[in-house]
């Protein structure tokens, strides 16, 4: 900040740079919130759709299997029922692939969550009345302060959020020890 | 007829690996996470655990680990079925004493394959 033979005009900026930064501070937190509900109701509805669809495979697996009990083994019927089987076993294969996403949701949410802690922080820090508001060092000293908050935030938003890598090349893949 | 113990937090997971267990013969119960699956496995002897790695309360591997510490649990195969991949996470579940590690998404053919040969 240039020097300016009028204090109170250093001051002055320094407070609106303050007040600039809770603003961005503030919007980016309450954006975060949004994300943060909607990966949450994301995360609800994949449950949801998943659960009934597997609910609803395997019933229609259940009733495949008992009519092909009850269908002679070398029929054409069982062939068929067999092949039916053999979809729906794939269909519930790729239905798998809810578990991972959910993963990977679940991560993003950490960050987010995480982020928007160190956020609330540096509001904090702008909580208070600021001593000494005509003169500019105060300001920067907030400002200085809650600058160091987002940045530790920023810094520190991938530690613990660990997304599984999903590597298709080692799905399905058995190791036997 | 064998019992087997499945553990996963998703209940859409529980349902395949029931489905597919109980189609071929098996009798399946389930826990919702680690410290409910060390609490069924407690009440109730298992011919084999089917556990996922990352679940609340307690994770696979540590399900693991406090299975092995109990006596009737010494030689119980315990598979963990997971999405997690990486060969440091299978060198853990190796040292934790589980028998095997597979992969997700599984293919249910496999599953019973594996499933049958670890309870041989």
């Amino acid at each position: 900040m240039k020097t300016r033979p009028n204090g109170s005009t250093d001051a002055s900026d320094a407070a609106k740079a303050a007040d600039l930064l809770v603003t961005v501070a503030s919007t980016l937190n309450e954006r975060l919130a949004v994300t943060a509900d909607e990966l949450a109701r994301s995360q609800a509805l994949l449950r949801e759709a998943s659960e009934e669809l597997m609910t609803a495979f395997r019933g229609a697996a259940d009733r495949i299997v008992a009519a092909q009990r009850g269908a002679s083994a070398a029929s054409e019927k069982s062939d068929e029922y067999g092949i039916v089987l053999d979809h729906l076993y794939r269909a519930c294969q790729h239905l798998q692939s809810h578990d991972l996403v959910n993963q990977l949701i679940d991560a993003q949410k950490l960050r987010v969550d995480k982020m928007r802690e160190k956020l609330a922080q540096a509001l904090a820090l702008a909580a208070p009345p600021v001593v000494r508001p005509d003169q500019a060092e105060p300001w920067i000293e907030r400002s200085r302060a809650m600058l160091d908050c987002i940045v530790a935030g920023i810094q520190q938003i991938d530690q613990d959020a660990r997304a599984p890598l999903g590597d298709k090349h080692r799905a399905g893949s058995v190791d036997l020890f | 007829m064998k019992t087997i113990l499945a553990v996963d937090d998703s209940a859409t997971m529980r349902e395949m690996v029931t489905f597919v267990l109980e189609s071929a013969g098996y009798r399946v119960i389930e826990a919702e996470d680690g410290a409910q699956g060390l609490d069924r496995a407690s009440a109730q002897n298992v011919d084999l655990v089917i556990t996922d790695q990352n679940m609340p309360n307690m994770d696979g591997l540590t399900l693991v680990r406090s299975l092995r510490e109990l006596r009737d649990y010494k030689s119980v195969p315990i598979l963990l079925l997971t999405t997690e991949s990486s060969d440091s996470m299978k060198s853990q579940g190796r040292a934790a004493g589980a028998t095997g590690w597979l992969v997700k998404p599984f293919d249910p053919a496999t599953l019973l394959e594996v499933v049958q040969k670890v309870l041989r």
